[in-house]
This record gives C-alpha cells, structure tokens and sequence, in this order.
C-alpha cells in the first residue's frame, strides 16, 4: 500500500522548447506549479500543449530546457523515478482494450509494484462509477467509460501528481461536475495538478497559467 | 527480486493474456508453420530425399520453418502496444528491464509453445529419426530462447520506426543466421546421433543467447525510453 | 584545408597509382594460382579489411553517441557505416571473381564468403532502419543500438562459425589462405595495398564526416 503524501512535489520548467527535425512545435516556455495548485497549458489546437505535458511526463526529452520535480525539502527526484509519483489521463493515451476494467487495474497495480487487493480496486472503480461495469472488457465501453477508466488509472497508485490533457473531455455534464470535485479535493490534498486544455469550463479550475498561443 | 519477478510476470501474463482473447500472432504463427510444413511434406515427404542427405536437409528444412513462422509472429509484442497506444501508460506505470523481461517471456511461451506443436509433427510428416532425443529438446530450447531474446529487442526497435511490417524480419535475420547454423548443425547431429558436434553447437548457442541477452538487457532502456 | 593534409591527399594518390602499378606489373603471377587471378588478391583483401574496419568504427561512433548524444557521433557511424557497404560490395564482387576463376564456381558459401554475406546484409539492415525513422534523435539511438547489436554477433561468425562449420561440409571447396602461398615481393605489395586501401578509407571518412557536420550546422540554424 503506498503510503500518504506527507510532502508535495513542485515542476518547475525553464526555457523549455521542443522541435522535430525542422518543425518547431514551441520554444522557450517556462513555468512552475506546487503542490495544492493546478497549473493550466492553453492555447489553440496544434500549438503544442501534448507535446508539453509529455515532456512534463518525462515520456518526450525537450531539445532544450530543464524540468525539474522538487520535494518541499527542497530534494529532487530523478526522471526514472518521476513516473511512481505521476498519474496521467491523456487522449494519446490508452487502456488495454482486449482486458475488462478490473484486469486493466490490477494490471497496472502489480505491473507498479503495488499488488494492490481488489477490494482497494473495486473501491476505486466505484469511485468513478464503473464498478457495475468491472468485467466488460474495455472494447465494448463508451468513450466517456473509457475516459472514467484512465481517470481510475491514474488515481490508482495515489501519486502526488496529476497530469491531465483535456480530462472531461467525453464525459457527461454529471462527469464534469464529478470530476471538478474530484480535482478540488485532490488539490486540498496537496496534489500537484497540470492541466492542458482548451476547454472553457476547465480553463476555470486552475490557478496559474501557462500559454503556448504562437 | 521478488518483485521485480511479480512485475515481469505481469506484463507476460497481461500479453498472453492479450493474445489468448485475439489470437493474433498465435494465428500469424501457426498458420505459416503448418502451411510450410503441409506444402515440405506433400513436395519431400519421407521418401524423396536420400538416406545420408536426410539429416542435414530435414534439419534445414525444420529451423526454416520455425524461424520464419517466428519472424511472422514475433514483433507483435511491441508493435501493437504502439498501435493501440497504450505504450504511454506502460512507460509511466512500469520500469523499462521489466518490459523488456516481460515481453521476452512472452516470446518465449510463444515460440515453445509452437516447437512443441510442429517439431513433433514434422518429425511424423517428414519421417526425420532422431537418435538422441533428449538433446533433441535441448537444441530447440537453446534455439527458442536465443530466437526470443533476438526478437524481442529487434521488435522494440522497430516499434519505432515506420514500415514495420518488412523491416522487423530484414533487421532481425543478419542477427539470427549465425544462430541458425549453429542449430542446424546441433539438429543434423541429434539425428546422426554425433555426440561431440551436438555439444559443440549447443554451447555455441546459448553463449550467442547468452551475449545476446546481456547486451539486450543494457540496451533496451535506451531504445523504450526516449 | 591544411597544408599536412593537401600533401597528405597528393601522398595517398601517388602511393595507390604505385600500388596498383605493383600489382600489375612489377610482381610476377603467383603460383598455385590459375593465370594472373593472384593478382586481385591485392584488391580483394584489402576491401574486405576496409569493410570490417569501417564497421568497427561505426559501432565505436555508435557507443559514443549513446554516451554522449552528440549529433556528430551519429553522423560520423552513418558516414562509416556507408563506406563499409561501399567496401563490402566490392570485397564480395572481388571475392566472386576470384572464386570462379579459381574454383570454378562464383559462389559457394565457404566461411569467408558467408561472414562478407551477413556483414553486408547487416549494413543493408542499418540503412533500411535510418531510413524508416524521420526523427533525428530516435533514428541516431535506434541506429546506434542496432549495430552494438549486430556488433556482438560478428565474433560468432568471424570465428566459430569456420571452426565448426567444416566439420559438416568436407566436400566443399576449401578456400585456402592466400597468404601462405605469397612471397615476400607479394607481401610486400599486399601490405602496401593494405595501408593504401585504409588510407582512402581515412580521407573518406574524415570528408564525409565534414560534409555531414557542414549540414547539420545548416539545420541548427533554424532553432
């Protein structure tokens, strides 16, 4: 079981840009989010807001720049370990298809280490109302299940941070509302929440900005 | 240790898992195995090949079988982690040596699984006598793990790259022919019973596996991460 | 362009023109060898080295970018790694001619011909996979691995493959070691063949390492 959170972690990026061969996806960004804050990415389509969270993730290395995660203690934690303390909901992200809601969980929960028992998991399918649903395989679920699964899998391993690209994005106005007080509560906690999007509601959820218009 | 074993049977259960539901490489696997072998048995069977070339000819004519029908399902562990996108969460929720184990397990399930189907059968369909059969499994044990473990890497290399589909079987063969002769010489001598050149080829490739594992093992983290 | 390297350039042309001269002219058909074919195992040998060299540099170029990502490293194994197929090509092609002159037969997978074979289809390889990746990075790591891996397996072939493989195929035509029939005079010319045929080599590569740092720089500029 992993334990609480006793200290957040604070990202800090400077001067981070990204290009591909080249095409330049965004230069010299720079930004900080600490814990209990939920830091927004806007700007318009194609102007690079995934392409930062991955690099936020540690799944892409900027072509310069440095991202860094603090401890309140001030100690660092490397690239290899950001990923224990990360819980990302992304589009380019998916789930296991061919498995149901409850293998996806207890394979991401043993594949980390966690071996959590399936009652922790069946809570947390429960906690965002896929419990009933726990054996279908993910193939048959609707866009806005699949989202509340990425949700549950990112929540599963308690991480101090949250990474989300356009989270509400296929749920209801009842998972909008939900999913507001999930992020409000995780932010009391202490998480540290980055959040991408273009969307008007979620733009209201954050307290810093980081815009990557032009 | 024992975690990190927990976490590697996890992403191997979790793939043969996968693929028991869709059959995809299992298929891809099967169906060329047991057509090459149905069209070497109705062309050659047991009569047309003369008493002294048989043991080399059939041992070539199985390891063809064998690693084709494996260059045809093989790179299927990484390749559609990529195509389903779910290699973003795997590269966040585990570490790299346990991908790269896991996954090379599931290679091998597979590949064992389809040596005990089709050596078995060919050995029926093409009358090739085996004298000493025990050392028989050995060479396709040796030769199924030094198969996956080549496979595996070449697979998260070209999980990668665009055009996958060719180029998974032009990176891996240059690899795998050096092995090839080794186990083609192990299996020529199970069947003329040659103790002495069946020990030589089996040292010779589980050092090739061997090395081949060590080197991958460092490796693969650079390739997966990026 | 230094003044070393201009005379160095104009020493590397005068020492092939002598060696090819040698070759032809000034050493005497071997014997043991039908007509005057000995004569092309002073190109053949040499390419053949070339190739293996060029290699090894490659992988070395290979290791280094892994340790130091340094864009340069990637272009200096791709630079090598494009000499060696140039080379291998030709040490296969000489090899062929002189194993159908000698033996008869153009082909017969001997262990020389087989190790040239797979070092060939391991440089095809590489390039089929720089050519199937667009982005730079992942194509230089990808690349680098791939030949540390391919690296590994040469040992293998260069020498267990020929101490075992014999013992299955006593009926093949064995390709004996040219060396051994040579005297000094043809030595001599083969050895002087050999440092000419690296020295190329070097200017090559140290040219085409600079053409690929002139264009790199190039692209840098739009950053």
């Amino acid at each position: 079981m992993v334990p609480p959170v006793s200290a957040g972690i604070s990202i800090t990026f400077d001067d981070v840009a990204k290009r591909y061969d080249l095409r330049v996806i965004f230069r010299a960004v720079s930004g900080r989010v600490d814990p209990g804050e939920v830091l927004l990415i806007t700007g318009p389509n194609g102007s690079g807001k995934s392409t930062l969270l991955a690099i936020l993730c540690g799944l892409l290395r900027p072509t310069r720049g440095v991202v860094r995660y603090r401890r309140d203690g001030g100690d660092e934690v490397s690239r290899e370990e950001w990923r224990r303390h990360l819980g990302v909901v992304a589009p380019s992200m998916a789930v296991y298809e061919e498995l149901t809601a409850l293998e996806n969980l207890g394979f991401y929960s043993r594949v980390r280490g966690l071996d959590l028992p399936i009652a922790i998991q069946r809570g947390l399918l429960e906690r965002v109302g896929l419990d009933p649903d726990r054996t279908t395989p993910v193939r048959g679920f609707s866009t806005g299940m699949a989202q509340r699964l990425k949700i549950a899998q990112a929540l599963l391993h308690d991480p101090e941070v949250l990474l989300l690209d356009e989270p509400s994005s296929n749920l209801d106005p009842a998972g909008q509302d939900w999913l507001e007080d999930q992020i409000g509560a995780l932010v009391a906690d202490g998480r540290t929440v980055v959040l991408a999007t273009n969307d008007r509601r979620e733009m209201t959820w954050g307290s810093r900005r980081v815009s990557l218009a032009g | 240790m024992s975690r990190w074993l927990a976490e590697v049977l996890a992403v191997a259960g979790k793939d043969l898992r996968t693929e028991f539901r869709t059959r995809v490489a299992l298929n891809a696997l099967a169906l060329f195995a047991l057509t090459t072998l149905a069209a070497v048995s109705y062309t050659i069977g047991p009569y047309r090949l003369s008493a002294e070339d048989r043991p080399f000819l059939l041992s070539v004519l199985l390891w063809i079988v064998i690693f084709f029908a494996a260059l045809a399902g093989l790179d299927r562990s990484f390749v559609k982690e990529e195509e389903s996108h779910t290699a973003g969460l795997l590269r966040l929720a585990a570490a790299p040596t346990v991908v790269w184990a896991g996954k090379l397990v599931y290679n091998l399930v597979l590949i064992l699984v389809l040596m005990a189907i089709l050596a078995p059968l060919f050995c029926v369909l093409m009358g090739f006598e085996i004298v000493m059969p025990w050392r028989f499994v050995a060479v396709l044990a040796a030769g199924g793990f030094g198969l996956a473990v080549t496979t595996t890497i070449v697979a998260a290399i070209i999980a990668q790259a665009m055009t996958r589909g060719a180029l998974f079987s032009v990176l891996s063969l240059p690899l795998l022919l050096p092995l090839l002769i080794f186990l083609i010489q192990g299996t020529t001598a199970v069947s003329t019973g040659d103790l002495a050149t069946w020990s030589a080829s089996l040292r010779a490739v589980l050092s090739m596996a061997g090395v081949m594992t060590v080197v991958s093992a460092l490796l693969f983290p650079v390739v997966w991460r990026d | 362009m230094t003044r070393i390297g201009t005379a160095l350039k104009w020493l590397l042309l005068v020492w092939m023109a002598v060696v090819i001269w040698a070759a032809f002219m000034w050493v005497p058909s071997a014997s043991g060898f039908k007509g005057e074919s000995s004569r092309i195992v002073f190109f053949h040998v040499p390419t053949a080295w070339v190739a293996t060299l060029a290699f090894l540099v490659s992988c070395v170029a290979s290791v280094m970018y892994l340790k130091r990502r340094s864009p340069q490293d990637d272009n200096r194994a791709a630079v090598s790694a494009g000499l060696g197929l140039v080379f291998a090509v030709l040490a296969t092609v000489t090899g062929a001619i002189f194993a159908k002159i000698m033996w008869g037969a153009y082909w017969n997978w001997d262990p020389r011909q087989t190790s040239i074979t797979i070092l060939l289809l391991i440089y095809a390889a590489y390039f089929a996979l720089r050519g199937a990746v667009p982005d730079p990075e992942k194509r230089a790591t990808l690349a680098a691995v791939y030949s540390i891996l391919a690296f590994v397996t040469v040992p293998f072939l260069m020498f267990v493959v020929p101490r075992i493989y014999w013992s299955l195929h006593p009926d093949v035509i064995t390709n004996p070691d040219p060396d051994n029939r040579l005297d000094s005079a043809h030595l001599r010319v083969l050895l002087a063949s050999l440092a000419g045929f690296t020295g190329l080599y070097v200017w090559l590569y140290t040219l085409g390492s600079r053409i690929e740092a002139i264009r790199h720089r190039r692209r840098q500029e739009v950053l």
